[in-house]
Parts: C-alpha cells; structure tokens; sequence
C-alpha cells in the first residue's frame, strides 16, 4: 500500500503545488489591497471579490480533482494497472484514501498558516509573536476543545471521503454506463440523509454525552450549561453556550462504524464486483 | 505435464447477451496459446477474466491452481489492448513502479529490452506514439519472470517495423517455464509462434488444437482455418 502511496503522491504533487501557489498569491494580494488603501476603488472591491471567488473555485476544483483520482480508476484506462496490482481492494482503496487525506490537511494547514503570517504581516499595530502568544495564552484558549474539533472534523471528513468512495464504487457496480456514472453523488446524498438521520436517532435512544472540556459524561440534563442544540452533519456534537463541546458518544461509534463497514464494503467492491 | 491455467464451464452474460457460454480450456506450462477469433468474439472477455479485471457469471478458473486473485494477479504479466500507464509517467517511472510492485521484474532484461524497442528512460508517456507505447509496454509486460503472460492482441494498430520488432521480443524472450496466451485476429502474422491455437466463435470455442497437428490434418496455415471459420 506504501508503494501505491508513493505513486499516487507523484502523480497529484503538481496539480497540489500549482493550486497552493495561486490561492497564496491571491491571499497575499488580497490582503495587501484591504490593508494598504483607504476607501477603496471599485477596482479594489472588485480584485478582492474576484480573488475571494477564484480562491473559493480553486478549492472546490481542488476537492473535485482529488475525489475524481478514485473514480478516474473506476473508469479509465489507468485502471488496468491499478486492478491488476497483487493489491486486495482495501489496500487500493487505503491508498486513495490516505493521499486524499494527506492532501486536504496540506491544504489546510498551509491555508491557515499563510493567513496567520498575513494578518501578523499586515496588522497596522507593532506587535512581536511573543506578545502574540501572552495574550493568547492569557486568554485562556480551550486548546483541549479545540484539539477534539480538529480530531473530530477529521474524523467526520475521513468518513465522508469513505462515503464518496462508496458511492462511486456502487454506482460503477450498478450502471456500466460512464455517462450516467455521475450518479454517483446522487447517491452520495440519499446515503449521508440516511446516515445522518440513523444517526440522530442513535442519539436520541442512547443520549449520552461527553463533555470534552470536563471529560464528564452524563445524559444533556445533566449538564446545566443552557444548550442551543447545534446538531452537526452527524448528529452528534453539541455546543453548549460556555463554549463547551458534548459529543453523543454513541452516535459517535456508530459513526466510526459506519466509515468502517463501508471502508470493507468499498474494498469488497473493488476486489469482486467492479468489472472493468 | 501441469496446468498452468483450469478454465472450467466458464459463462460470462452482460444483461442479455453471452459473451462467454461454457468454455472448458486447460493450458498447459510452457506453451504459447492463441486465442483466435474477430472482434466481439469473447477473447478480451476471457483474458479480463483471468486478469481478475471482470468477473465470471459461471463456471471456475484457475491459475497455478489458484482462483484468480492477489496472488494470481503476482504471477501474471498481462498486457492489455489499450494505453494502460498513468499518463504523468516518464518510461523511468514506469519500470520503477514494475521494480516496486512486482518481485519477478527483471531490471537487466527491461533495459536491454528497452534498447531493443529504441526507447529513452527520460521520454514521456503521454508524449508516446501508438507503436511507442506498445513497445514500452510489451518491454514492462516481457520484463518480468511471471508464470503466465497474457498479451491481449499485442500487435494490433503498429506499423509493419513496429510489429516485426514486437514479434522479435515475444519470441526472444519467451520463458519456457511459463505458459504465454495470445489472444489476436492478426492469424497470419502471428501464427508461427503459437504452440496451440483456441478458435473463439460467439463466446464459444469451435476448435481447438496443436497448431501444428491442425496444419497437418487440414493441410493449411492457420490463417487459412480461420477464414474458412469465421468468413460465412
């Protein structure tokens, strides 16, 4: 699988690196031009809309471009040498899945940063990184709920790259047809309805919750923190109005079981029902 | 003398239509085999299935006595009829990612195929011609020591030089060890290299047999059968 890794990174690294450079560019001049001109031309309100819009398009094609490198297997040539690899179908797809993921936390992390050091270049005030980190340190910054979002967006995004997947394996089962391969999304959102809705009635007849910033764990009512219930995609993490987090720990593992299930379901697929 | 490849009542149906309806093969070690017949008469369709690229409705194959999976897929050097490596390849790569996925690549045999075939390490795939890129990948297919080669129909759209040189590297560097499936409608160009012919009709086999014996015993070439086979 490391090897099928290797060559998949090889094969995307320019496309990645090419879409990491545009959006920074954009980022850059974007921030120079809200930062350095006073009023602002309609020119300038249009060169950051634009950007914001072109940076916004350059990450859903980014998203997109990833995604399609399963499907590409599932319909192009280059599947006759990715399935005829003494691979099984969970290393295959193990592969795809990871590089996804490596992907899409570059991005991230790269994106994130490139906008710390923009706002800390252009800041108007004269102000060093150590102050920066006092303050933000006196503050008191909920590093321990934060950390559990991080783990559980990822966890949630890992899921739903599983669902895609899966999606697009059942669809290139189902119908040989490549123009009607497409279909693959619809069922992509009649399968995350489903999950979703499972999902909420996993919690509702098992409301445990776990409060991350406590590690307390209880039913809702016994948490007096005055909920708005923020339901997520998933149905299982909850905002409290401290700012506090409570994950519904079983729908949570169901979640979890769900990617898993169609992670094996996925390599099934591919190993003994997609004919080429 | 062993089995390299058991194909028993083998049926493969797309909806309504039998590609494949009850083939019954067993191939043996060491021998070349071509799988003769027009288009859409269920060659690609039996190769893909031995290749573990589709699955049969029916039936069992077997592969050095294995049904056709990952390790199957370890022993078989397949060369489909089609533009198969990934298109951001250079030839470098490619005969990297043979090294990395297949412990019977030969690295010494690939470059001296390599120079053969007149090709550059440094050239790119997607910048290949037709002919090119069937000899680069006839050089990864033959490069490696696999005990089954299957070549679905190597010498199809190259030009006559191209498919001379192609015929040379088949037969240069065959493994008598292994067993070799051929599958063409070329017959005449092909034919003095097959040990035993197989004539697909209609996802049928209407004959098969020794090439040399069917020579014999119909007093032609084996092009010559195949005409009066498949012309009505």
């Amino acid at each position: 699988m490391g090897k099928l890794i290797k060559y998949e990174i090889r094969g995307n690294y320019k496309f990645i690196a090419g879409v990491l450079a545009l959006v920074l560019i954009l980022t850059t001049g974007m921030y120079a031009y809200m930062t350095n001109t006073k009023g602002g031309s309609p020119f300038e309100a249009m060169f950051v809309f634009l950007s914001f819009l072109v940076i916004f398009g350059t990450l859903l094609a980014t998203f997109l471009y990833i995604v399609n490198s399963f499907r590409k297997e599932l319909y192009e040539d280059r599947g006759y040498l990715t399935f005829t690899l003494p691979l099984t179908g969970n290393q295959i797809l193990g592969a795809k899945l990871i590089v996804a993921l490596i992907w899409f936390t570059t991005l991230g992390i790269v994106i994130a940063l490139y906008h710390l050091i923009m706002l800390y270049i252009f800041t108007p005030y004269d102000i060093s990184l150590s102050q920066i980190f006092e303050t933000l340190m006196d503050i008191g910054l909920p590093f321990r709920d934060i950390i559990a979002s991080i783990i559980f967006t990822f966890v949630n995004g890992t899921i739903t790259l599983i669902l895609i997947y899966f999606s697009m394996a059942i669809s290139r089962v189902t119908f040989r047809n490549k123009k009607i391969g497409g279909l693959w999304f619809l069922i992509f959102l009649v399968l995350n309805a489903l999950i979703a809705f499972s999902q909420v009635k996993v919690a509702q007849l098992l409301p445990y919750y776990l409060d991350i910033s406590s590690f307390r764990i209880g039913r809702i009512d016994m948490f007096s923190y005055g909920f708005h219930i923020d339901v997520d995609s998933y149905g299982v993490m909850m905002t409290g109005n401290f700012g506090n987090i409570l994950f519904n720990i079983a729908s949570f593992i169901y979640s979890i079981g769900i990617g898993v299930l169609t992670f094996l379901g996925t390599g099934y697929l591919i190993e003994h029902k997609i004919d080429l | 003398m062993k089995h390299m490849v058991e194909i028993r009542n083998l049926t493969k149906t797309y909806f309504t239509k039998r590609a494949l309806n009850n083939i019954n093969l067993n191939i043996e070690e060491g021998k070349v085999v071509g799988i003769l017949g027009p288009n859409g008469s269920g060659k690609t369709t039996l190769i893909k299935i031995l290749t573990g690229l589709l699955r049969q409705s029916k039936g069992e194959v077997l592969i050095d006595g294995h049904k056709v999976g990952t390790y199957t897929k370890s022993i078989v050097s397949y060369l489909p009829d089609r533009n198969f490596l990934y298109t951001w390849m250079t030839v470098k790569d490619a005969f990297m990612f043979y090294k990395d996925f297949y412990r019977d690549f030969d690295e010494g045999k690939f470059k001296e195929l390599l120079d053969f075939m007149q090709l550059e390490m440094d050239m790119k795939i997607r910048t290949l011609s037709k002919g090119m890129h069937e000899k680069l990948n006839l050089a990864l297919v033959l490069s490696r020591n696999a005990k089954l080669y299957v070549l679905d129909e190597p010498i199809a759209g190259v030009d006559p030089v191209a498919r001379d040189q192609i015929l040379d590297a088949i037969i240069n560097n065959y493994n008598e060890k292994s067993s070799m499936l051929i599958t063409t409608h070329l017959v005449r160009d092909m034919e003095n290299i097959f040990d035993d012919v197989v004539f697909l009709k209609n996802g049928e086999i209407v004959l098969e047999g020794n090439a040399e014996v069917l020579r014999e015993e119909k007093g032609k070439r084996i092009d010559e059968i195949y005409k009066e086979i498949f012309v009505v």
